[in-house]
Protein backbone atom coordinates (compact mmCIF):
# COMPACT_ATOMS: atom_id res chain seq x y z
CA UNK A 1 0.00 0.00 0.00
CA UNK A 2 1.48 3.35 -1.00
CA UNK A 3 1.34 6.13 1.56
CA UNK A 4 0.52 9.77 0.90
CA UNK A 5 3.38 12.33 0.92
CA UNK A 6 2.09 13.80 4.16
CA UNK A 7 2.20 10.44 5.86
CA UNK A 8 5.69 9.82 4.55
CA UNK A 9 6.86 13.06 6.15
CA UNK A 10 5.32 11.90 9.41
CA UNK A 11 7.00 8.51 9.02
CA UNK A 12 10.33 10.25 8.54
CA UNK A 13 9.73 12.36 11.65
CA UNK A 14 8.77 9.25 13.58
CA UNK A 15 12.01 7.61 12.37
CA UNK A 16 14.05 10.56 13.64
CA UNK A 17 12.23 10.41 16.96
CA UNK A 18 12.76 6.66 17.32
CA UNK A 19 16.49 7.09 16.72
CA UNK A 20 17.07 10.15 18.88
CA UNK A 21 14.53 9.35 21.58
CA UNK A 22 14.07 5.57 21.84
CA UNK A 23 11.19 4.02 23.77
CA UNK A 24 13.11 3.53 27.07
CA UNK A 25 13.48 7.33 27.28
CA UNK A 26 9.70 7.85 27.00
CA UNK A 27 9.18 8.52 30.73
CA UNK A 28 11.60 11.45 30.39
CA UNK A 29 9.64 13.04 27.54
CA UNK A 30 7.92 15.71 29.67
CA UNK A 31 11.28 16.75 31.09
CA UNK A 32 12.75 16.99 27.59
CA UNK A 33 9.80 19.24 26.68
CA UNK A 34 10.55 21.45 29.71
CA UNK A 35 14.32 21.79 29.33
CA UNK A 36 14.32 24.68 26.80
CA UNK A 37 11.94 26.76 28.97
CA UNK A 38 13.92 25.94 32.11
CA UNK A 39 17.17 27.01 30.40
CA UNK A 40 15.68 30.20 28.99
CA UNK A 41 14.29 31.18 32.40
CA UNK A 42 17.68 30.16 33.79
CA UNK A 43 19.09 33.20 31.96
CA UNK A 44 17.21 35.33 34.50
CA UNK A 45 18.69 33.38 37.40
CA UNK A 46 22.10 33.84 35.80
CA UNK A 47 21.33 37.55 35.50
CA UNK A 48 20.89 37.76 39.28
CA UNK A 49 24.35 36.31 39.96
CA UNK A 50 26.51 39.29 38.88
CA UNK A 51 24.08 41.65 40.63
CA UNK A 52 24.27 39.70 43.89
CA UNK A 53 28.04 39.56 43.59
CA UNK A 54 28.35 43.29 42.95
CA UNK A 55 26.01 44.05 45.84
CA UNK A 56 28.56 42.48 48.21
CA UNK A 57 31.48 44.60 47.00
CA UNK A 58 31.94 48.23 47.97
CA UNK A 59 32.94 50.77 45.36
CA UNK A 60 36.37 52.29 45.89
CA UNK A 61 35.76 55.96 45.08
CA UNK A 62 39.47 56.53 44.31
CA UNK A 63 39.78 53.91 41.57
CA UNK A 64 36.07 53.41 40.73
CA UNK A 65 36.54 49.65 41.07
CA UNK A 66 34.66 47.24 43.26
CA UNK A 67 36.38 45.75 46.32
CA UNK A 68 38.10 42.38 46.08
CA UNK A 69 36.51 41.22 49.32
CA UNK A 70 32.84 40.82 50.23
CA UNK A 71 31.04 42.98 52.77
CA UNK A 72 27.50 44.09 53.60
CA UNK A 73 28.51 47.76 53.36
CA UNK A 74 26.23 48.45 50.36
CA UNK A 75 23.19 47.06 52.17
CA UNK A 76 24.04 49.12 55.22
CA UNK A 77 24.36 52.20 52.99
CA UNK A 78 20.96 51.60 51.36
CA UNK A 79 19.23 51.12 54.71
CA UNK A 80 21.00 54.17 56.19
CA UNK A 81 19.94 56.62 53.48
CA UNK A 82 16.52 58.15 54.17
CA UNK A 83 16.07 58.97 50.48
CA UNK A 84 15.71 55.25 49.69
CA UNK A 85 13.29 54.77 52.58
CA UNK A 86 11.08 57.58 51.25
CA UNK A 87 11.21 56.08 47.76
CA UNK A 88 10.42 52.58 49.06
CA UNK A 89 7.43 53.87 51.03
CA UNK A 90 6.15 55.86 48.03
CA UNK A 91 6.50 52.74 45.86
CA UNK A 92 4.80 50.46 48.35
CA UNK A 93 1.97 52.92 49.03
CA UNK A 94 1.54 53.54 45.31
CA UNK A 95 1.42 49.81 44.59
CA UNK A 96 -1.24 49.24 47.26
CA UNK A 97 -3.44 52.11 46.02
CA UNK A 98 -3.02 51.10 42.37
CA UNK A 99 -3.87 47.46 43.15
CA UNK A 100 -7.02 48.38 45.08
CA UNK A 101 -8.28 50.89 42.50
CA UNK A 102 -7.42 48.62 39.56
CA UNK A 103 -9.26 45.64 41.06
CA UNK A 104 -12.29 47.82 41.80
CA UNK A 105 -12.35 49.08 38.21
CA UNK A 106 -11.50 45.73 36.62
CA UNK A 107 -14.08 43.58 38.39
CA UNK A 108 -17.27 45.10 36.90
CA UNK A 109 -15.61 45.20 33.46
CA UNK A 110 -14.63 41.53 33.59
CA UNK A 111 -18.00 40.51 35.04
CA UNK A 112 -20.01 42.29 32.34
CA UNK A 113 -17.68 40.97 29.61
CA UNK A 114 -18.18 37.39 30.78
CA UNK A 115 -21.90 37.60 31.63
CA UNK A 116 -23.41 39.78 28.90
CA UNK A 117 -25.76 37.99 26.51
CA UNK A 118 -25.01 40.53 23.76
CA UNK A 119 -22.14 39.48 21.48
CA UNK A 120 -21.71 43.05 20.21
CA UNK A 121 -21.19 44.41 23.73
CA UNK A 122 -18.73 41.63 24.52
CA UNK A 123 -16.74 42.47 21.36
CA UNK A 124 -16.70 46.15 22.24
CA UNK A 125 -15.41 45.36 25.72
CA UNK A 126 -12.76 42.94 24.38
CA UNK A 127 -11.48 45.31 21.69
CA UNK A 128 -11.43 48.28 24.10
CA UNK A 129 -9.36 46.13 26.42
CA UNK A 130 -6.88 44.82 23.86
CA UNK A 131 -6.22 48.11 22.11
CA UNK A 132 -4.42 49.68 25.10
CA UNK A 133 -3.01 46.29 26.18
CA UNK A 134 -1.28 46.01 22.80
CA UNK A 135 0.07 49.58 22.97
CA UNK A 136 3.17 49.80 25.12
CA UNK A 137 3.66 51.74 28.31
CA UNK A 138 5.83 54.47 26.81
CA UNK A 139 3.34 55.30 24.08
CA UNK A 140 0.46 55.34 26.56
CA UNK A 141 2.45 57.59 28.89
CA UNK A 142 3.00 59.92 25.94
CA UNK A 143 -0.78 59.91 25.42
CA UNK A 144 -1.26 60.98 29.03
CA UNK A 145 1.25 63.80 28.58
CA UNK A 146 -0.88 65.08 25.71
CA UNK A 147 -4.05 64.76 27.81
CA UNK A 148 -2.71 66.20 31.05
CA UNK A 149 0.07 68.56 29.95
CA UNK A 150 0.00 72.35 30.44
CA UNK A 151 -1.54 72.92 26.98
CA UNK A 152 -3.16 69.51 26.97
CA UNK A 153 -6.71 68.37 26.42
CA UNK A 154 -7.77 68.55 30.07
CA UNK A 155 -6.52 72.09 30.63
CA UNK A 156 -7.91 73.30 27.29
CA UNK A 157 -11.33 72.00 28.37
CA UNK A 158 -11.01 73.64 31.79
CA UNK A 159 -9.92 76.93 30.23
CA UNK A 160 -12.90 76.82 27.84
CA UNK A 161 -15.16 76.45 30.88
CA UNK A 162 -13.40 79.33 32.59
CA UNK A 163 -11.88 77.11 35.25
CA UNK A 164 -8.31 77.29 36.57
CA UNK A 165 -5.79 74.80 35.10
CA UNK A 166 -5.23 71.46 36.75
CA UNK A 167 -1.80 70.35 37.88
CA UNK A 168 -1.80 66.57 37.91
CA UNK A 169 1.15 65.85 35.66
CA UNK A 170 4.42 65.46 37.57
CA UNK A 171 2.56 64.70 40.81
CA UNK A 172 2.05 61.45 42.73
CA UNK A 173 -1.65 61.16 41.73
CA UNK A 174 -0.61 61.69 38.12
CA UNK A 175 1.75 58.71 38.31
CA UNK A 176 -1.05 56.62 39.83
CA UNK A 177 -3.48 57.56 37.03
CA UNK A 178 -0.99 56.34 34.43
CA UNK A 179 -0.29 53.16 36.37
CA UNK A 180 -3.96 52.23 36.89
CA UNK A 181 -4.65 52.68 33.19
CA UNK A 182 -1.61 50.54 32.36
CA UNK A 183 -2.60 47.75 34.78
CA UNK A 184 -6.34 47.61 34.01
CA UNK A 185 -6.08 45.21 31.01
CA UNK A 186 -3.77 42.85 32.94
CA UNK A 187 -6.27 42.70 35.80
CA UNK A 188 -9.31 42.12 33.57
CA UNK A 189 -7.50 39.36 31.64
CA UNK A 190 -6.61 37.62 34.91
CA UNK A 191 -10.14 37.98 36.30
CA UNK A 192 -12.14 36.92 33.25
CA UNK A 193 -11.25 33.18 33.21
CA UNK A 194 -11.99 32.95 36.94
CA UNK A 195 -15.42 34.57 36.47
CA UNK A 196 -16.16 32.23 33.56
CA UNK A 197 -15.51 29.36 35.94
CA UNK A 198 -18.29 30.63 38.23
CA UNK A 199 -21.49 29.14 36.75
CA UNK A 200 -24.14 31.76 36.07
CA UNK A 201 -26.68 29.33 37.58
CA UNK A 202 -25.08 29.85 40.98
CA UNK A 203 -25.75 33.59 40.76
CA UNK A 204 -29.32 32.98 39.58
CA UNK A 205 -29.92 30.44 42.34
CA UNK A 206 -28.71 32.90 44.94
CA UNK A 207 -31.05 35.57 43.58
CA UNK A 208 -33.88 33.03 43.30
CA UNK A 209 -33.45 32.18 46.96
CA UNK A 210 -34.05 35.81 47.79
CA UNK A 211 -30.55 37.20 48.20
CA UNK A 212 -30.11 40.85 47.24
CA UNK A 213 -27.69 41.49 44.36
CA UNK A 214 -25.19 42.94 46.84
CA UNK A 215 -25.43 39.84 49.02
CA UNK A 216 -25.02 37.57 45.99
CA UNK A 217 -21.95 39.57 44.93
CA UNK A 218 -20.43 39.53 48.41
CA UNK A 219 -21.24 36.00 49.53
CA UNK A 220 -21.26 34.07 46.23
CA UNK A 221 -19.49 35.74 43.30
CA UNK A 222 -16.50 37.30 45.05
CA UNK A 223 -15.56 34.17 47.05
CA UNK A 224 -15.87 31.96 43.97
CA UNK A 225 -13.86 34.41 41.88
CA UNK A 226 -11.05 34.46 44.45
CA UNK A 227 -8.48 32.66 42.25
CA UNK A 228 -8.83 35.43 39.67
CA UNK A 229 -8.78 38.22 42.25
CA UNK A 230 -5.62 36.78 43.80
CA UNK A 231 -3.88 36.41 40.42
CA UNK A 232 -4.93 39.88 39.27
CA UNK A 233 -3.89 41.41 42.59
CA UNK A 234 -0.50 39.72 42.54
CA UNK A 235 0.24 40.71 38.96
CA UNK A 236 -0.86 44.34 39.39
CA UNK A 237 0.94 44.71 42.71
CA UNK A 238 4.28 43.30 41.53
CA UNK A 239 4.20 45.11 38.19
CA UNK A 240 3.47 48.42 39.96
CA UNK A 241 6.01 47.80 42.69
CA UNK A 242 8.75 47.44 40.09
CA UNK A 243 7.59 49.90 37.44
CA UNK A 244 10.03 52.37 35.95
CA UNK A 245 8.56 54.13 32.91
CA UNK A 246 5.31 55.54 34.36
CA UNK A 247 6.88 57.19 37.44
CA UNK A 248 9.74 58.49 35.26
CA UNK A 249 7.50 59.95 32.55
CA UNK A 250 4.35 60.90 34.47
CA UNK A 251 6.33 61.97 37.55
CA UNK A 252 8.98 63.81 35.58
CA UNK A 253 11.66 62.84 38.08
CA UNK A 254 9.75 64.26 41.06
CA UNK A 255 8.04 61.02 42.11
CA UNK A 256 10.49 58.24 41.28
CA UNK A 257 9.72 54.68 42.31
CA UNK A 258 12.40 52.35 43.62
CA UNK A 259 13.21 50.97 40.12
CA UNK A 260 14.62 54.41 39.27
CA UNK A 261 17.00 54.12 42.22
CA UNK A 262 18.47 50.93 40.75
CA UNK A 263 18.79 52.55 37.35
CA UNK A 264 20.34 55.75 38.71
CA UNK A 265 22.82 53.87 40.91
CA UNK A 266 24.11 52.02 37.85
CA UNK A 267 23.98 54.67 35.17
CA UNK A 268 24.30 57.99 37.01
CA UNK A 269 26.24 57.25 40.19
CA UNK A 270 28.24 54.52 38.43
CA UNK A 271 28.02 52.38 41.56
CA UNK A 272 27.10 48.78 40.65
CA UNK A 273 27.57 47.74 44.28
CA UNK A 274 24.89 50.11 45.56
CA UNK A 275 22.63 49.41 42.56
CA UNK A 276 23.07 45.68 43.04
CA UNK A 277 22.11 45.95 46.71
CA UNK A 278 18.89 47.86 45.91
CA UNK A 279 18.14 45.38 43.10
CA UNK A 280 18.57 42.36 45.36
CA UNK A 281 16.52 43.94 48.18
CA UNK A 282 13.76 44.84 45.73
CA UNK A 283 13.69 41.33 44.26
CA UNK A 284 13.64 39.78 47.73
CA UNK A 285 10.79 41.96 49.03
CA UNK A 286 8.72 41.42 45.87
CA UNK A 287 9.30 37.65 45.83
CA UNK A 288 8.49 37.35 49.56
CA UNK A 289 5.23 39.28 49.09
CA UNK A 290 4.22 37.10 46.13
CA UNK A 291 5.33 33.95 47.94
CA UNK A 292 3.26 34.83 51.00
CA UNK A 293 0.12 35.48 48.94
CA UNK A 294 0.56 32.29 46.91
CA UNK A 295 1.24 30.23 50.04
CA UNK A 296 -1.99 31.57 51.56
CA UNK A 297 -4.26 31.36 48.53
CA UNK A 298 -2.58 29.05 46.01
CA UNK A 299 -1.52 29.98 42.49
CA UNK A 300 -5.06 30.93 41.39
CA UNK A 301 -5.35 31.73 37.70
CA UNK A 302 -1.67 32.66 37.84
CA UNK A 303 -0.81 28.96 37.59
CA UNK A 304 -0.34 27.45 34.15
CA UNK A 305 -2.41 24.39 35.06
CA UNK A 306 -5.06 23.61 37.60
CA UNK A 307 -3.59 22.78 40.97
CA UNK A 308 -4.13 19.31 42.27
CA UNK A 309 -4.74 19.10 45.96
CA UNK B 1 -33.36 51.85 47.75
CA UNK B 2 -34.19 50.31 44.40
CA UNK B 3 -32.83 46.89 43.59
CA UNK B 4 -31.22 48.23 40.43
CA UNK B 5 -28.66 50.52 42.05
CA UNK B 6 -25.91 47.89 41.97
CA UNK B 7 -26.51 47.38 38.25
CA UNK B 8 -26.28 51.14 37.67
CA UNK B 9 -23.07 51.31 39.67
CA UNK B 10 -21.72 48.48 37.54
CA UNK B 11 -22.70 50.18 34.28
CA UNK B 12 -21.27 53.47 35.54
CA UNK B 13 -17.94 51.90 36.40
CA UNK B 14 -17.73 50.11 33.04
CA UNK B 15 -18.45 53.33 31.14
CA UNK B 16 -15.75 55.04 33.20
CA UNK B 17 -13.39 52.16 32.38
CA UNK B 18 -14.11 52.43 28.66
CA UNK B 19 -13.39 56.16 28.63
CA UNK B 20 -10.30 55.73 30.77
CA UNK B 21 -8.92 52.93 28.58
CA UNK B 22 -9.56 54.78 25.32
CA UNK B 23 -8.57 58.33 26.31
CA UNK B 24 -4.78 58.31 25.67
CA UNK B 25 -5.17 56.34 22.44
CA UNK B 26 -7.86 58.61 21.01
CA UNK B 27 -6.05 61.77 22.01
CA UNK B 28 -2.81 60.57 20.42
CA UNK B 29 -4.65 59.74 17.20
CA UNK B 30 -6.23 63.19 17.09
CA UNK B 31 -2.90 64.85 17.89
CA UNK B 32 -1.16 62.95 15.09
CA UNK B 33 -3.22 64.92 12.54
CA UNK B 34 -2.09 68.28 13.95
CA UNK B 35 -1.34 70.72 11.15
CA UNK B 36 0.98 73.01 13.17
CA UNK B 37 4.13 72.44 15.16
CA UNK B 38 2.39 72.30 18.54
CA UNK B 39 -0.48 70.10 19.66
CA UNK B 40 -3.57 72.20 20.38
CA UNK B 41 -7.13 71.45 21.50
CA UNK B 42 -9.48 71.77 19.76
CA UNK B 43 -7.35 70.80 16.71
CA UNK B 44 -6.81 73.63 14.23
CA UNK B 45 -7.34 71.36 11.26
CA UNK B 46 -6.29 68.08 9.79
CA UNK B 47 -3.00 67.28 8.16
CA UNK B 48 -0.89 64.27 7.33
CA UNK B 49 2.36 66.26 7.48
CA UNK B 50 3.68 64.41 10.55
CA UNK B 51 3.12 61.04 8.92
CA UNK B 52 4.94 62.26 5.81
CA UNK B 53 7.71 63.57 8.06
CA UNK B 54 8.18 60.08 9.54
CA UNK B 55 9.02 58.65 6.13
CA UNK B 56 11.88 61.16 5.87
CA UNK B 57 13.37 60.07 9.17
CA UNK B 58 15.83 57.19 8.74
CA UNK B 59 16.29 56.92 12.52
CA UNK B 60 12.56 56.23 12.94
CA UNK B 61 12.41 53.72 10.08
CA UNK B 62 15.47 51.85 11.38
CA UNK B 63 14.11 51.76 14.91
CA UNK B 64 10.77 50.44 13.62
CA UNK B 65 12.56 47.74 11.63
CA UNK B 66 14.66 46.76 14.69
CA UNK B 67 11.56 46.50 16.86
CA UNK B 68 9.85 44.26 14.28
CA UNK B 69 13.00 42.11 14.23
CA UNK B 70 12.93 41.91 18.03
CA UNK B 71 9.31 40.77 17.77
CA UNK B 72 10.17 38.09 15.22
CA UNK B 73 13.13 36.70 17.21
CA UNK B 74 11.05 36.66 20.39
CA UNK B 75 8.12 34.89 18.72
CA UNK B 76 10.32 32.37 16.91
CA UNK B 77 11.83 31.34 20.25
CA UNK B 78 8.67 31.52 22.32
CA UNK B 79 6.45 29.37 20.08
CA UNK B 80 8.39 26.08 20.30
CA UNK B 81 9.78 26.64 23.81
CA UNK B 82 6.53 27.80 25.37
CA UNK B 83 4.38 25.22 23.57
CA UNK B 84 6.53 22.28 24.69
CA UNK B 85 6.67 23.59 28.26
CA UNK B 86 2.90 24.08 28.39
CA UNK B 87 2.30 20.56 27.03
CA UNK B 88 4.67 19.09 29.61
CA UNK B 89 3.04 21.00 32.48
CA UNK B 90 -0.56 20.47 31.49
CA UNK B 91 -0.30 16.93 30.15
CA UNK B 92 1.78 15.03 32.68
CA UNK B 93 1.66 14.72 36.42
CA UNK B 94 5.19 15.86 37.12
CA UNK B 95 6.91 15.44 40.43
CA UNK B 96 7.36 18.95 41.85
CA UNK B 97 4.84 20.43 39.43
CA UNK B 98 4.02 23.42 41.64
CA UNK B 99 7.70 24.22 42.16
CA UNK B 100 8.18 24.09 38.37
CA UNK B 101 5.27 26.46 37.87
CA UNK B 102 6.67 28.89 40.42
CA UNK B 103 10.11 28.72 38.76
CA UNK B 104 8.57 29.41 35.36
CA UNK B 105 6.78 32.44 36.88
CA UNK B 106 10.16 33.97 37.86
CA UNK B 107 10.00 36.44 34.94
CA UNK B 108 7.07 38.02 36.82
CA UNK B 109 8.57 38.08 40.27
CA UNK B 110 11.97 39.44 39.27
CA UNK B 111 11.57 43.19 38.66
CA UNK B 112 12.10 44.19 35.03
CA UNK B 113 14.74 46.76 35.92
CA UNK B 114 16.68 43.99 37.71
CA UNK B 115 16.24 41.54 34.82
CA UNK B 116 17.33 44.25 32.41
CA UNK B 117 20.55 45.22 34.19
CA UNK B 118 21.35 41.57 35.01
CA UNK B 119 20.85 40.50 31.39
CA UNK B 120 22.98 43.48 30.31
CA UNK B 121 25.83 42.15 32.49
CA UNK B 122 25.37 38.54 31.26
CA UNK B 123 25.03 39.53 27.60
CA UNK B 124 28.09 41.75 28.02
CA UNK B 125 30.11 38.71 29.13
CA UNK B 126 28.80 36.76 26.14
CA UNK B 127 29.67 39.61 23.75
CA UNK B 128 26.02 40.02 22.72
CA UNK B 129 25.59 43.72 23.44
CA UNK B 130 25.16 46.20 20.59
CA UNK B 131 23.14 43.75 18.48
CA UNK B 132 19.42 43.54 17.91
CA UNK B 133 18.64 39.82 18.18
CA UNK B 134 19.67 39.49 21.86
CA UNK B 135 16.94 42.05 22.64
CA UNK B 136 14.50 39.53 21.14
CA UNK B 137 15.94 36.79 23.37
CA UNK B 138 15.49 39.05 26.40
CA UNK B 139 11.92 39.94 25.41
CA UNK B 140 11.18 36.21 25.14
CA UNK B 141 12.65 35.46 28.56
CA UNK B 142 10.66 38.14 30.38
CA UNK B 143 7.34 37.43 28.62
CA UNK B 144 7.48 33.63 28.35
CA UNK B 145 4.71 33.14 30.96
CA UNK B 146 2.20 34.65 28.49
CA UNK B 147 3.08 32.00 25.89
CA UNK B 148 2.85 29.16 28.41
CA UNK B 149 -0.50 30.45 29.74
CA UNK B 150 -1.99 30.68 26.26
CA UNK B 151 -1.00 27.14 25.26
CA UNK B 152 -1.68 25.58 28.67
CA UNK B 153 -5.23 26.97 28.54
CA UNK B 154 -5.73 25.21 25.20
CA UNK B 155 -4.20 21.96 26.50
CA UNK B 156 -6.45 22.05 29.57
CA UNK B 157 -9.43 22.08 27.21
CA UNK B 158 -8.08 19.23 25.10
CA UNK B 159 -9.69 15.86 25.70
CA UNK B 160 -6.85 13.46 26.57
CA UNK B 161 -8.93 10.60 25.13
CA UNK B 162 -8.27 12.00 21.64
CA UNK B 163 -4.55 11.31 21.90
CA UNK B 164 -5.17 7.97 23.58
CA UNK B 165 -7.57 7.01 20.80
CA UNK B 166 -4.99 7.93 18.15
CA UNK B 167 -2.33 5.88 19.91
CA UNK B 168 -4.54 2.85 20.48
CA UNK B 169 -5.59 2.95 16.83
CA UNK B 170 -1.91 2.44 16.07
CA UNK B 171 -0.63 5.98 15.44
CA UNK B 172 3.04 6.26 16.41
CA UNK B 173 3.74 9.02 18.98
CA UNK B 174 4.98 11.55 16.42
CA UNK B 175 1.91 11.01 14.21
CA UNK B 176 -0.42 11.51 17.17
CA UNK B 177 1.50 14.64 18.22
CA UNK B 178 1.45 16.27 14.79
CA UNK B 179 -2.04 15.25 13.66
CA UNK B 180 -3.99 15.33 16.95
CA UNK B 181 -2.22 17.30 19.69
CA UNK B 182 -0.82 20.24 17.69
CA UNK B 183 -4.04 21.04 15.77
CA UNK B 184 -6.02 20.85 19.02
CA UNK B 185 -3.80 23.38 20.81
CA UNK B 186 -3.25 25.56 17.71
CA UNK B 187 -5.59 28.36 18.93
CA UNK B 188 -3.44 28.66 22.05
CA UNK B 189 -0.25 28.73 19.99
CA UNK B 190 -1.58 31.42 17.63
CA UNK B 191 -2.81 33.52 20.57
CA UNK B 192 0.48 33.19 22.41
CA UNK B 193 2.51 33.99 19.28
CA UNK B 194 0.56 37.19 18.59
CA UNK B 195 0.74 38.36 22.18
CA UNK B 196 4.48 37.63 22.37
CA UNK B 197 5.12 39.51 19.12
CA UNK B 198 3.19 42.59 20.25
CA UNK B 199 4.76 42.61 23.73
CA UNK B 200 8.24 42.35 22.17
CA UNK B 201 7.58 45.17 19.69
CA UNK B 202 6.50 47.30 22.67
CA UNK B 203 9.24 46.15 25.05
CA UNK B 204 10.92 49.16 26.61
CA UNK B 205 12.76 48.83 29.91
CA UNK B 206 14.92 45.79 29.16
CA UNK B 207 15.68 47.16 25.67
CA UNK B 208 16.81 50.41 27.27
CA UNK B 209 19.62 48.49 29.00
CA UNK B 210 20.57 46.33 26.03
CA UNK B 211 20.70 48.81 23.14
CA UNK B 212 23.26 51.45 22.25
CA UNK B 213 22.94 54.48 19.97
CA UNK B 214 23.21 52.24 16.88
CA UNK B 215 20.62 49.68 17.97
CA UNK B 216 17.85 51.85 19.45
CA UNK B 217 14.43 50.19 19.27
CA UNK B 218 11.23 52.13 18.67
CA UNK B 219 9.97 52.36 22.29
CA UNK B 220 13.41 53.57 23.40
CA UNK B 221 13.38 56.15 20.61
CA UNK B 222 9.97 57.40 21.81
CA UNK B 223 11.16 57.49 25.43
CA UNK B 224 14.27 59.50 24.56
CA UNK B 225 12.18 61.92 22.50
CA UNK B 226 9.61 62.39 25.31
CA UNK B 227 12.40 63.42 27.61
CA UNK B 228 13.50 66.22 25.33
CA UNK B 229 10.43 67.95 23.88
CA UNK B 230 6.86 66.96 23.05
CA UNK B 231 6.17 67.46 19.36
CA UNK B 232 3.41 66.09 17.10
CA UNK B 233 5.81 63.74 15.29
CA UNK B 234 5.71 61.49 18.36
CA UNK B 235 1.94 61.36 18.03
CA UNK B 236 2.40 60.00 14.51
CA UNK B 237 4.87 57.39 15.82
CA UNK B 238 2.32 56.46 18.47
CA UNK B 239 -0.35 56.16 15.79
CA UNK B 240 1.89 53.56 14.10
CA UNK B 241 1.66 51.56 17.32
CA UNK B 242 -2.12 51.96 17.37
CA UNK B 243 -2.16 50.59 13.81
CA UNK B 244 0.00 47.60 14.78
CA UNK B 245 -2.26 46.88 17.75
CA UNK B 246 -5.37 47.02 15.54
CA UNK B 247 -3.83 44.59 13.04
CA UNK B 248 -2.95 42.20 15.86
CA UNK B 249 -6.48 42.40 17.31
CA UNK B 250 -7.99 41.78 13.87
CA UNK B 251 -5.73 38.75 13.34
CA UNK B 252 -6.51 37.42 16.79
CA UNK B 253 -10.23 37.83 16.18
CA UNK B 254 -10.13 36.19 12.73
CA UNK B 255 -7.79 33.32 13.59
CA UNK B 256 -8.99 32.26 17.04
CA UNK B 257 -11.70 34.67 18.19
CA UNK B 258 -11.16 37.15 21.03
CA UNK B 259 -13.48 35.07 23.24
CA UNK B 260 -10.56 32.68 23.86
CA UNK B 261 -9.45 35.00 26.67
CA UNK B 262 -12.75 34.51 28.47
CA UNK B 263 -12.43 30.76 28.71
CA UNK B 264 -11.96 29.21 32.08
CA UNK B 265 -8.48 27.77 32.62
CA UNK B 266 -10.04 24.65 34.05
CA UNK B 267 -10.94 21.80 31.76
Amino acid sequence: MSRSPGLRVLDALEGVRATLWPRPLAPLTPWAFLVPALLLTGLLVAALVPLADASLRQLDRATFRLDESWSLANYAAVLARPVYGVMALRTLGGALIVTAVTLLLAFPYAWLMVRTARPALRRLLLISLFLPFFIGQVVRAYGWLVVLGQQGLANSLLAALGLPPLTILYTFPGVLVGLVQYMLPFAVLMLAPALTAVPEEVELASAGLGATPLRTLWRVVLPLARPGLVAAGVVVFTLTLTDFAMPEIMGGGTNDFIASAVYDAFFQLGDPGLGGAIAILMTAVGSLAVGAVLALFGLGTLGYVEERR
Amino acid sequence: MSRGWLLWLLVGLVVLDLAFLALPTLVVLIASFTPGTIIAFPPEGLSLRWYAALLDRPDFLRALWRSLLVGLVCTALAVPIGTLAALALARFRLRGGTALQVYLLLPFTIPLVVSGIGLMLVFGQLGWLGRVWPVGVAACVINLPFMIWAVAAAVNHLDPDLENAAQSLGAPPTHAFVTVTLPAVMPGIVTGALVMFILAVNEFLVSLMLVDARTVTLPVLVYNAIRSIITPDLAAVSAVYVGLALVAILLLDRLVGLDIFLRSRKS
